[in-house]
């Protein structure tokens, strides 16, 4: 932790994001199970609402776009998934949640000034955490909730996919093959026309077949302020909220066979402007991640941006 | 004899309907942490969950559910706390009245 805190001093220091290579692979691991893990907030998941016998499912389709290559290879990654969250409430307070991510990645590469493209698709690791608010003061037209949680993600998706050159790369790989247990805390205030969500999060990560992706700790924040309709009248209308989300993520390097990959881990810090509607039934909601900075460990390869759209229902 | 059966006939008829008029009730429930509509549907379902309620009106604004109950169904405080409760919410107060004094005059 003392690492990931020193880096990340580090890397607010510096004004350019520097590129990289080999710090790929537990970035979008950690991404692709990030936005399965976390999300009220359009880029997390734990501070989702849901009222005891209640269910709240949210499918999101996110799209993240990898790219400017320094190097000669000309790496290109883009990677679609299909993110399926299942929520249930045991009472009013404790919440169970599941997500399970349907994902197709793909990674151009220049190999001797021949293009090549690698390809794989299926389901994801599944991710399950609990949620349970320990703190909740609620007033007229508000409410403040501190709630901690903790899960875990089993090595469900498929991660020994291979295609006509053999076995794919880990970072194409639909599953991880490791288990990993995270943990956190997230806290929500609401008001009738703003809403504030934080979370700080920490994953440490299990091994697969020597590979080791760095542990991760990760700051979040999302400000929905109700654009529609100015004036509250009556009844449940609609609210259509502007977001905009802050995503902190230090990752420590990975380890391949027992040894330190000195060109993995690193600081990430992404802006989100979003825009939701919420109903009393459903909700819609998109966003578009951009980078800010992005402060890698040797040469790993950088997101460009990250585009999210989906939906919520209650039932 | 006639006279004798004419009258309880009516009463009754007269009883039947002061109590069908009067078992109308009508419940407002002031929810604290009511502030989004997509919270309202929690506390929804959970009343609706209990017997006898007719209908539901959240006022997100008020913070206000109004509950009406079946005829001769009455909602105890104890059950709607609980219900308000298990949405996620607290119940700030609890007010019964019948359905005449709800109406606008």
């Amino acid at each position: 932790m003392r690492v990931l805190l020193c880096d990340l001093l580090r890397g607010m220091k510096k004004t350019m994001p520097r590129p990289g290579k080999n710090g790929l692979l537990p970035v979008l691991l950690w991404l692709a199970a990030s936005a399965a893990t976390q999300s009220a907030p359009i880029t997390f998941n734990t501070a989702l609402p849901v009222a005891k016998s209640e269910f709240v499912f949210r499918q999101q389709f996110i799209v993240n776009q990898s790219g400017h290559d320094p190097g000669t290879a000309g790496r290109d990654r883009t990677a679609w998934s299909a993110m399926s969250v299942l929520g249930y409430g045991i009472t009013g307070k404790l919440a169970l949640f599941g997500v399970l991510p349907y994902v197709n990645k793909s990674l151009g590469i220049t190999v001797d000034g021949k293009r090549i493209e690698r390809q794989g698709d299926g389901l994801g690791d599944i991710s399950l955490f609990a949620r349970y608010t320990a703190l909740q003061k609620d007033g007229p037209g508000r409410t403040l909730r501190i709630a901690p949680f903790a899960g875990f993600k089993a090595a469900t998706g498929r991660h020994d996919s291979s295609d006509d050159l053999g076995r794919l790369p880990a970072s194409v790989q639909p599953g991880s093959g490791s288990w990993d247990a995270f943990g956190g805390i997230v806290t929500t205030y609401q008001t009738l026309d703003y809403e504030i969500d934080a979370q700080l999060g920490y994953r440490g990560n299990g091994s697969a077949q020597g590979f080791s992706a760095g542990n991760q700790l990760r700051l979040d924040a999302s400000l929905q302020y109700r654009l529609w309709p100015g004036t509250l009248t009556g009844a449940v209308p609609g609210f259509l909220y502007c977001v905009l989300e802050s995503s902190l993520l230090l990752q420590e390097k990975n380890h391949v066979n027992d040894r330190v990959d000195v060109n993995s881990g690193g600081i990430r810090w992404f802006l989100t402007p979003g825009l939701q509607y919420v109903t009393r039934r459903w909700v819609l909601e998109t966003a578009l991640q951009i980078p800010v900075v992005q402060d890698l460990n040797g040469t790993a390869l950088e997101n460009a941006y990250l585009v999210r759209a989906g939906f919520r229902y209650n039932f | 004899m006639r006279k004798t059966t004419v009258l309880p006939i009516f009463l009754i008829f007269i009883l039947t309907l002061a109590s069908a008029h009067a078992g109308e009730n009508v419940y407002t429930l002031q929810v604290d942490g009511l502030a989004c509509p997509f919270c309202s549907y929690g506390i929804e379902k959970q009343l609706r969950s209990l017997q006898g309620v007719a209908d539901i009106e959240v006022d997100i604004n008020e913070g206000s559910v109004k509950v009406t109950m079946q005829q001769s169904a009455s909602l105890d405080e104890k059950q709607a706390r609980q219900a308000v409760q298990d949405a996620g919410f607290t119940l700030r107060s609890f007010a019964r009245h019948e359905e005449d004094d709800a109406a606008p005059r």
